[in-house]
């Protein structure tokens, strides 16, 4: 009784009761996943009871794994192919856009802020059913599939640049351009040799970001597929989730997490290159960290 | 920026400005778009709706002709689009390494999606399954192309009722693939009951043992088809609105027993998710397949009315009209026509009949291609004077069914 | 800092260079997001082809056909209808799910935010994992777990909890809203963590000076200054919720689970009613928006309590 009187007396002291909930909260939210992993080597059909352990589901079984089966290797190209042209195309505009928005202080920019931000707060059923009803009745030059497809991811995650990225300018503020342009710098140089090298980790966060982005989405790569051939991972997630009668479908899913792991980590050690190579101290984890905490608020 | 507190940020006349401004960016946006607009309708021409009664002969349209004769296939990539499970890969294999091409098959899940695919063009496919009930849309819609004969020769090996259909005389636009009934899929080892004991034998989906573990087909026309039988309404493609509220009443009815919905019926009664699953003939043959270890094919039930008066149905091959490679594509039906590719198909993967007059319905339970107690799921050419079949439905009609189906879908 | 930055865009060629760099990613957003919701409502009241029983859409806002509207309109105000109930359903799906979610995410981020200390960076790191892993891999987790032969049910027949392993895929709610919240709540965790983060521990410590005890430090002073990033935390998750088809799908299968994203799936994807799938789409929207404001409102109203 004392015991928890005194707990409960001594605010500074470690709280039992979060320690304990947050503990159950990351077990509760991490565990499913670990165990979803565990059977994509599962040795034996199930996808329920461990049976040993194999690369059966990814490379082994000849019709039914990952490699053999042509349904689901296409599902993870497809997933590969749209997240790289989301990226490629997404953070080039993005980042001039947020620029562009930024500073930007004429007539209608408070309207066109408004507009790049609404995508956030659409759902993705809205987007998914504006964009197959246009290609299907007016833009009808593009057909569904690929191209359909990247365009809607590009159009969703276009917003998460413009936010990061946005964070990052105003923590920075114009002094450095400021000083490139009395400096004799054009408009554009001041940009380009001033503003972008500051805004490498921000830029390096938001590739990670759109990448993981489209690697995960799910209704506008569903509403704007051809069919099977370009579906992807997600897609045939749903279309065999609950019917699946193997566990290559968790391979196929671990396989899609580890691309989104292998970049997120190439990012960031690409930003640990640039930082080492212009001098920075401190912890990147914890600027990343800091990015997050900015871009939020 | 501070205002005083009866300052507003717009002013009236600042108001007035943005919604004039608005309102004709609208009707600009509304010209604009309608001069350089996508597909217009075109939809100048008569709905004839082919039945059994009425059989119909179409039109070769001048600007949706067939392709020459003697022609060369080409060397592109076929792509099939087709239903999941209805076409055996070994076939795409063998096909493509006869012809030195690529097969590439993409699956949709329901007739809905796919026709909606198919008639906007927004997709190019060679070679398309359609159905009864919706062929003639396609056709009047110059979505699909009219078949060249000379390609087809093995169009002789389907039975005879078939080569010359009500749905499209003189198998110009379509070829047969596969037939099919609609009956009543069931695990003898599971429940007591079985449909052909009981006085009204679709009661069976209300039967207490099925209760969650019951499942209809997710297609908006068979599902219902099967309440307005229990009713004794043999019309399925009836549009009273009477008959559409009834079906409608009965799918509601079985919420109680937990029902869902699904094609993917072929393995959800192996598997023992289902244990009264609504089912198509093909799928109650190919489940055998499908059965986990230790539980024999004796399991499986499947229950057609014995006086044939069920729902029975052909599917076909056709060839949209913006296809890449047509050739290729006729040279791929006249291979599936086939007498022995067709029956390979049939016995060694899809489970569903093709319509050939080589093939013996008699023997196919002695050459153990189907089980002895799933011969109920055999279909013969004298089945389809007695079944119904599904017909097109008017606009007004289909309205209201699809309206009834999604009232049932959402759970009222 | 902000006034700064917007001396820097005063001058003249400066407003048409910075426009002129955002105006790449205008374009695409007004062709690409903005047209696209014009062609909803052109569609929306437009007609059917009786042929291609595709949509044909009306782009002149002068002939606009209110038929789909109306027959929308009429199923989500006569009690009893299909739309209401469904709609309603989604409503109370999404409230508890986004309750849930609030009651699992605001411990989590508090005890960060506070008392995370050197465990800090790990802990992040476990919040932002499951951005990475994708939503229909996370419920594909789930369903292998609630398999009638899954762990979940080995467990609670180990523990005694059930005698007989419970079929959790058939069509319950329950299996829904847990599904909802599992799927959303990291999105609440990171925005709750952020603010939490910088709430000024003077505060506390001045409200404990003064005699507060931890309970009413924690309600009078860190309760109320986290209102925006609860709002906020809600806003996030309670939006994409409502346009979610897919759970329902995965995890129930069930009409009697089945979300208003389940509705417009259904016209908009095949079959005579495009036009009504359009207008669903469109109320969703005005409900969403409405909804929107309203976040805006008590943002600012909590705001200025707060005087900030």
């Amino acid at each position: 009784m004392t015991r928890l009187r005194s707990w409960l007396a001594n605010p500074w002291g470690k709280p039992r009761f979060l320690v304990l909930f947050t503990a159950l909260y990351l077990a509760w939210s991490i565990v499913p996943i670990l165990v979803a992993i565990r059977f994509s080597f599962n040795e034996g059909r199930s996808r329920s009871t461990s049976q040993g352990w194999s690369l059966r589901w990814y490379t082994g079984d000849p019709d039914l794994s990952v490699l053999h089966d042509p349904t689901m290797h296409t599902a993870l190209l497809q997933s590969l192919r749209l997240a790289l042209i989301a990226v490629l195309v997404t953070v080039p505009l993005g980042v001039a856009l947020a620029v562009g928005l930024t500073r930007w202080r004429g007539r209608g920019s408070g309207t066109a802020r408004g507009v790049s931000l609404a995508t956030l707060v659409t759902p993705e059923i809205v987007m998914g059913t504006a964009l197959l009803l246009v290609f299907l009745n007016l833009l009808t030059f593009v057909e569904l599939g690929t191209m359909a497809q990247a365009i809607g991811h590009i159009t969703f995650s276009l917003v998460f640049v413009v936010i990061i990225v946005r964070a990052r300018l105003l923590a920075i503020g114009p002094h450095y351009e400021e000083a490139a342009r009395d400096l004799g710098a054009s408009q554009l140089q001041a940009v380009r040799l001033a503003l972008l090298p500051m805004l490498v980790p921000a830029i390096v966060a938001s590739g990670i970001i759109v990448f993981a982005i489209s690697m995960d989405d799910f209704v506008i790569s569903n509403f704007l597929s051809s069919g099977t051939s370009t579906d992807t991972v997600p897609v045939r997630i749903y279309a065999t989730g609950r019917t699946a009668p193997t566990p290559a479908l968790n391979a196929l899913a671990t396989l899609t997490l580890g691309a989104t792991i292998v970049i997120a980590l190439l990012g960031f050690l690409l930003w640990r290159t640039v930082r080492a190579a212009r001098g920075q101290a401190g912890s990147t984890v914890g600027e990343f960290a800091a990015l997050d905490a900015e871009t939020i608020r | 920026m501070t205002l005083h507190p009866r300052e507003s940020r717009y002013g009236r006349r600042e108001l007035l400005q943005r919604g004039a401004a608005g309102a004709f960016l609208l009707s600009s946006m509304g010209s604009l778009l309608a001069a350089c607009g996508g597909s217009d309708g075109g939809s100048g021409a008569d709905l004839t709706f082919a039945t059994p009664e009425n059989p119909v002969t179409w039109e070769v349209f001048e600007d949706n002709p067939m392709i020459a004769s003697g022609l060369e296939p080409e060397s592109g990539t076929l792509r099939i689009y087709n239903w999941n499970g209805y076409l055996w890969p070994k076939i795409k294999k063998d096909f493509a390494k006869e012809y030195g091409v690529k097969v590439e098959e993409t699956f949709f899940s329901t007739t809905d999606e796919a026709v909606a695919k198919i008639s906007s063009g927004a997709v190019d496919f060679d070679v398309f399954f359609p159905t009864t009930d919706r062929v003639g849309r396609l056709i009047l819609g110059k979505s699909l192309q009219p078949l060249n004969g000379d390609y087809l020769p093995n169009l002789a090996n389907v039975w005879a009722s078939l080569r010359d259909p009500w749905y499209d005389k003189g198998s110009q636009y379509t070829v047969p693939y596969a037939t099919w009934t609609t009956g009543i899929g069931y695990r003898t080892d599971k429940i007591a009951a079985s449909p052909a004991k009981l006085a009204n034998p679709y009661e069976i989906y209300w039967d207490e043992q099925a209760k969650g573990k019951l499942y209809l087909l997710d297609d908006s026309r068979d599902a219902p088809a099967h309440m307005l039988l229990k009713n004794g309404i043999a019309d399925i493609n009836t549009e009273n609105p009477d008959d559409i509220a009834l079906a409608k009443a009965e799918l509601k009815s079985l919420y109680d027993q937990n029902v869902k919905t699904s094609t993917d019926d072929y393995t959800n009664l192996p598997e023992g998710k289902a244990w009264v699953h609504q089912m198509w003939s093909g799928s109650a043959i190919s489940a055998q397949y499908y059965l986990p270890d230790g539980v024999g094919t004796d399991a499986l039930g499947y229950w057609f009315p014995q006086d044939g008066r069920g729902v029975i149905g052909s599917d076909m091959l056709a060839i949209p009209s913006n296809a890449k490679n047509p050739v290729l594509a006729h040279h791929f039906l006249n291979y599936l026509l086939d007498a022995k590719h067709g029956y390979d198909n049939f016995v060694n993967y899809t489970g569903y009949q093709p319509p050939f007059t080589a093939l013996n319905p008699d023997k196919l339970v002695a050459d153990g291609v189907v089980p002895k107690n799933l011969r109920t799921a055999i279909v013969r050419e004298s089945d389809f004077d007695v079944a119904s079949q599904f017909t097109e439905l008017t606009p007004t009609g289909a309205t209201e069914w699809q309206n009834a189906w999604a009232e049932f879908k959402a759970g009222v | 800092m902000s006034d700064l930055s917007e001396q820097v865009g005063e001058d003249k060629t400066g407003t048409r260079f910075w426009a002129g760099l955002a105006l790449p990613g205008m374009a695409w957003l007004a062709v690409f997001f903005v047209l696209p919701f014009y062609v909803i409502l052109c569609i929306a009241f437009g007609s059917v082809d009786p042929i291609f029983q595709t949509a044909a859409p009306e782009w002149n806002p002068l002939q606009w056909n209110t038929a789909a509207f109306e027959f929308v309109l009429e199923g989500l105000f006569t009690s009893g209808a299909a739309f209401q109930t469904v709609f309603l359903r989604t409503l109370l799906y999404v409230g508890i799910a986004t309750a849930l979610s609030l009651c699992i995410a605001y411990p989590v981020a508090y005890y960060i935010a506070r008392y995370g200390g050197r465990w800090k960076g790990l802990l992040l790191a476990g919040i932002i994992a499951p951005f990475f892993i994708s939503y229909l891999m996370r419920m594909l987790a789930w369903i292998n777990l609630l398999q009638d032969d899954g762990w979940v049910n080995d467990v609670l027949v180990w523990v005694g909890i059930l005698d007989v392993p419970r079929n959790w895929l058939d069509g319950r709610a329950s299996s829904v809203i847990l599904g909802l919240v599992y799927g959303y709540v990291p999105f609440m965790i990171l925005p709750l963590y952020a603010f939490l983060d910088r709430i000024d521990r003077s505060l506390l410590e001045a409200a404990r000076d003064l005699g507060a005890s931890p309970f009413q430090a924690f309600r009078m002073v860190t309760f109320p200054l986290s209102m925006p990033a609860i709002l906020a935390g809600i806003a996030i998750i309670a939006l994409p919720m409502f346009g979610d088809y897919y759970t329902p799908d995965l995890l129930s299968g069930a009409p009697q689970t089945s979300l208003i994203g389940n509705q417009i799936v259904l016209y908009i994807r095949g079959g005579q009613q495009i036009p009504v799938g359009a207008a669903l789409v469109v109320v969703l929207m005005l409900f969403l928006t409405v909804l929107m404001g309203y976040y805006i409102y008590a943002t600012a109203r909590a705001q200025r309590r707060l005087g900030s």
